[in-house]
């Protein structure tokens, strides 16, 4: 993640003279950080550009793909076309895109004749929330079962949540996201099978239990397919920190077992497990296409799967661009924040 | 470890609390009204019936507006919707319809002006093409006298009857300045039809209440709701759950999925769909160029023949699409449509027969090679042909198997190719980089809009821009055929000259009909008392042209439906809920004594 050659600066300058390690230090950081923020401008530039033609390189016709199943004459076909845009000549089809794209504006969804921009803010909500709880939880519980498996290694549940975790990697979304549905909609019947909240919802605090009943299915499958990340990572660094010197010394001491775990070796081993939450962060506005096509919750993952879909251009453009700027801005503030969080990082 | 425990325990009394929220909801408002809710599993694209072309948005304008005429829920002809009566002048251009003396549901009288607003507006604003450009592409002008409106054709159109144009309350849409980006959200909606639109969430559901002054009287129900889903799977769980009360357009295997529940009626009636082989016979441009790279072998009407010879249809529905089908011996107008619909008989009509596919192609002189593989009768250049199908559809799959099975026995090798649907649609519409393709169309009351995809004008201009061609067929007798019925305002007469199109079809063989498949739906007994189909008795609920299903639905009475389905739901998982706390409490508990009897060691 950390680019070396960025990294050399900050060293260069506590090079300068170790009296004056502090300053220069936070100074660092902040260039440091303006680097990254530079380097991170430069990604999102090319993916803008990459965007456009990549897009244009897929198969098929925005138009033919309209029109498809329905009865009309070349004229028509050729008024969608100017309608759209796609008579010009690629060159200024992209100059167009660009200006219109700095503006912030990212045109008009082929199908449902709506600004994307306007598609995305309706969608964004939901997704924020099922992401990111699904996010919260499986860090947690990753957490936590990678913790306990760590410090007890070989133990019964060691075994347990680690095998289970990793059956559950393996096990394909679609697939535990219909088994769910199937053994606890359509048999049991106390999940619902689709969307966010009921048609006839209640106002008020009914709602959020509403939604809230709504979410445990797609939760769940977001959770079962991912935490195993989570508790991997987290109990192989504990792993790597059990066999430390300051832990023998810790136990020497005569502190209780949790505390040692809990004070000593855990802080110690969160370093890589944070970092990869952070990684993940960025892909919550992704959200989950898979989950929220199984369980038809309207979000940007289902609104991306209807784009591919149909093909429409500039919905894909739109939320593509969405997600991967999401990505790298997150991705360069993990990159900021382990550089305050780990002491080592700095140095190096 | 303490933490854990109370974090668990909030987990579970949020799931205690979320088994009754679903308790709560079943005592509702809601509670105490008929409500149907449909399945859909496709979203509203656009409110804007300027703009909409999905069939869950025009079969939702279709419960909302009336239109000058509307198929017969019996017969299928065209009958009085909004136009009350109607006459032609001589020469077949002037059109005169009675508009009905009745209401918007704000309470402004219904004119001829709305009607000739909305067709007016289409012909003058580009953006209002999107939906139904084609259906005003033949009016000359369109007038409003009081009731009275006036539509002057370009050329005379038998079809006028059919048309698919929505009536739009003028004193409304006019205030819209453009069309082309108005989504058409605005509730509640102004409609002439039998149901109004309340509320829209957009890829969630449209709500939808009974209009009370609709002048065929107010429907059974008090409201209807249309619910999506991304997953057809999750919408059979929908339908079994109870979240939904009625789903259409199922495929073979979501229809047997409902199987052996006592609460849902299947629905398994004739179909509006023909399901035919698209057989590239020598694909050309609109200019008589040729185009692709077709086997010249399928320009040969008579291997296209032997082909129609091989192909056992009857297997075909027995094995892919599980009996849920009809073999197709006409072509690609389906049987539902009684009047217009072609059977073939004694000498044209083509039955599974090896043997004379066989006897055709050696007579033909495409001899059978040492692999038994025919060759050109003037070449070396085996009869080796594509068989283009969609990526991601089991059934295409199957069928292409079984097609490659057909064919080994009369000497030709079937390949298959899998496309992605719009580099399928360029292949298979406009570049004509294929031999075989699977294709079909689900047809209308009025069948000229599948006919005229076969007319010369559809095939792609010189400059490759589509037409909209499913076939790439340029016949002369067809041409004329279908300029005849253009003009044949007499009905019986009419369908005659569009047998005849079929039978050219059928013999010529540019298209082969495999089958027809079936209409399957679902529904529950237990909410929805009676469902009118259209054609009434054998005919389609979700998805047919027509009002009428939806208009003539009858609910079973509520409080007994809600009290049982709701509130156990909420209290079963309420139930669940504790369990799973109280189990995962008394668990960590003793893993908790362990723990600490670890430490203290």
């Amino acid at each position: 993640m950390t680019a070396p050659l960025e990294a050399v600066e900050p060293a260069a300058s506590q090079a300068a003279g170790p009296a004056e390690d502090h300053r220069p230090a936070r100074h660092g950081i902040l260039r440091y950080a303006l680097s990254k923020a530079g380097g991170a401008l430069f990604s999102i530039a090319m993916v803008i550009i990459g965007t456009f033609f990549l897009f244009r390189l897929l198969p098929g016709d925005p138009v033919r793909a309209l029109a498809q199943g329905r009865n009309m004459t070349p004229e028509q076909l050729d008024m969608e076309r100017r309608r759209l845009g796609l008579d010009e000549p690629l060159i200024n089809q992209f100059l167009n895109f660009l200006g219109d794209t700095l503006r912030f504006d990212l045109g008009m969804s082929y199908e449902y004749k709506r600004p994307v921009l306007d598609l995305i803010g309706d969608r964004i909500g939901a997704t924020l929330l099922l992401a990111g709880v699904g996010l919260a939880v499986a860090v947690s519980l990753g957490i936590w079962q990678g913790m306990r498996a760590g410090w007890r290694h070989g133990s019964r549940f060691d075994r347990f949540s680690t095998g289970t975790s990793l059956v559950l990697w393996s096990v394909p979304t679609f697939w535990l996201g219909l088994l769910l549905l199937l053994v606890f909609g359509a048999y049991l019947k106390i999940f619902p099978s689709r969307g966010i909240q009921s048609v006839d919802a209640p106002d008020g605090f009914g709602y959020v239990l509403d939604v809230a009943h709504h979410m445990v299915l797609p939760v769940i499958t977001l959770v079962g397919v991912v935490y195993a990340q989570y508790l991997l990572v987290m109990r192989s660094s504990l792993l790597d920190e059990v066999g430390q010197d300051y832990i023998t010394t810790a136990r020497a001491k005569g502190l209780r077992d949790d505390d040692v775990r809990r004070r000593h070796a855990v802080p110690n081993a969160l370093l890589p497990t944070v970092t990869l939450v952070f990684m993940r962060v960025g892909f919550v506005v992704g959200g989950a296409v898979t989950v929220e096509t199984i369980f038809s919750w309207p979000g940007l993952g289902q609104l991306f799967y209807e784009a591919v879909r149909v093909p429409d251009f500039t919905l894909m453009q739109g939320t593509f661009m969405l997600i991967t700027v999401a990505v790298i801005i997150m991705n360069t503030l993990a990159d900021v924040i382990y550089h305050i969080l780990d002491p080592r990082v700095r140095s190096a | 470890m303490r933490k854990w425990l109370a974090r668990l325990a909030v987990l579970g009394v949020a799931l205690l609390v979320a088994g009754q929220g679903q308790a709560a909801l079943a005592q509702d408002p809601a509670a105490g009204k008929k409500i149907v809710r449909v399945g859909a599993t496709q979203a509203v694209d656009s409110m804007n019936p300027f703009l909409a072309v999905r069939l869950v948005s025009t079969s939702i304008h279709r419960w909302m507006y009336g239109f000058l005429t509307v198929p017969d829920s019996k017969t299928l002809k065209p009958s009085p919707d909004l136009a009350e009566s109607w006459t032609t002048s001589e020469d077949g251009l002037t059109w005169t319809f009675k508009i009905r003396q009745t209401k918007w549901s704000d309470g402004q009288p219904v004119t001829a002006e709305d009607a000739a607003w909305t067709f007016n507006k289409i012909m003058t604003d580009d953006a209002a093409k999107t939906a139904n450009g084609p259906a005003v592409e033949n009016f000359e002008s369109v007038t409003a006298n009081g009731q009275d409106l006036v539509i002057k054709l370009k050329a005379p159109q038998a079809s006028m009857l059919e048309n698919p144009i929505p009536i739009m309350p003028k004193h409304v849409w006019e205030k819209v300045t453009d069309l082309g980006q108005f989504s058409g959200d605005q509730y509640p909606a102004v409609v002439s039809g039998p149901y109004i639109a309340v509320e829209h969430k957009k890829d969630q559901y449209v709500k939808l209440k009974a209009n009370p002054n609709y002048w065929r009287g107010a429907p059974k129900i008090d409201e209807l709701q249309v619910i999506f889903y991304d997953n057809p799977a999750a919408s059979i769980v929908g339908l079994k759950n109870g979240e939904i009360d009625l789903i259409g357009r199922l495929n073979p295997p979501e229809f047997e999925a409902l199987k052996g529940d006592p609460n849902i009626v299947q629905w398994n009636q004739q179909g509006r769909r023909a399901n035919y082989l698209q057989i590239n016979h020598g694909a050309t441009t609109t200019d008589d160029k040729p185009v692709g790279d077709g086997h010249p072998a399928l320009k040969d009407q008579k291997v296209r023949q032997a082909l129609h010879y091989a192909i056992d249809k009857d297997k075909l529905v027995a094995e892919v699409q599980n009996g849920l089908a009809k073999p197709a011996h006409g072509s690609i107008v389906p049987p539902m449509y009684t009047d217009f619909f072609w059977e073939a008989s004694g000498d044209t009509k083509v039955t599974y027969d090896p043997a004379k596919a066989n006897q055709i192609l050696d007579e033909a002189g495409y001899k059978k090679g040492a692999d038994g593989v025919r060759t050109m009768p003037d070449g070396d250049r085996k009869l080796e042909f594509r068989f283009s199908i969609h990526t991601d559809t089991p059934i295409e799959d199957k069928l292409a198997e079984y097609l490659t099975g057909f064919f080994k026995e009369i000497g030709i090798t079937l390949t298959t190719k899998k496309l992605d649907s719009s580099k399928f649609t360029e292949e298979t519409g406009v570049t004509g980089l294929f031999d075989i393709a699977i294709s079909g169309w689900s047809v209308n009351p009025d069948p000229e809009e599948v006919l005229a995809t076969h007319l010369c004008s559809r095939r792609p201009t010189p400059s490759g821009e589509g037409g909209g061609t499913e076939s790439f067929y340029c016949d002369e007798t067809f041409e004329k055929l279908y300029q005849e019925q253009l003009k044949e305002l007499d009905r019986p007469k009419r369908a005659e000259l569009i047998k005849q199109m079929q039978e050219r079809l059928y013999t010529d063989a540019p298209v082969i009909a495999i089958y027809y498949t079936n209409d399957l739906e679902g529904y529950r007994k237990d909410r929805i008392k009676s469902v009118t189909s259209v054609p009434e008795q054998d005919g389609i609920l979700y998805g047919a042209s027509s009002f009428w299903p939806f208009y003539s639905l009858e609910a079973v009475e509520p409080a007994a439906a809600e009290a049982e389905g709701g509130s156990n739901t909420g209290l079963i998982a309420g139930v669940v809920g504790a369990v799973v706390v109280i189990g995962l409490g008394a668990f960590f508990l003793t893993r908790r004594r362990k723990s600490a009897a670890d430490d203290r060691e």
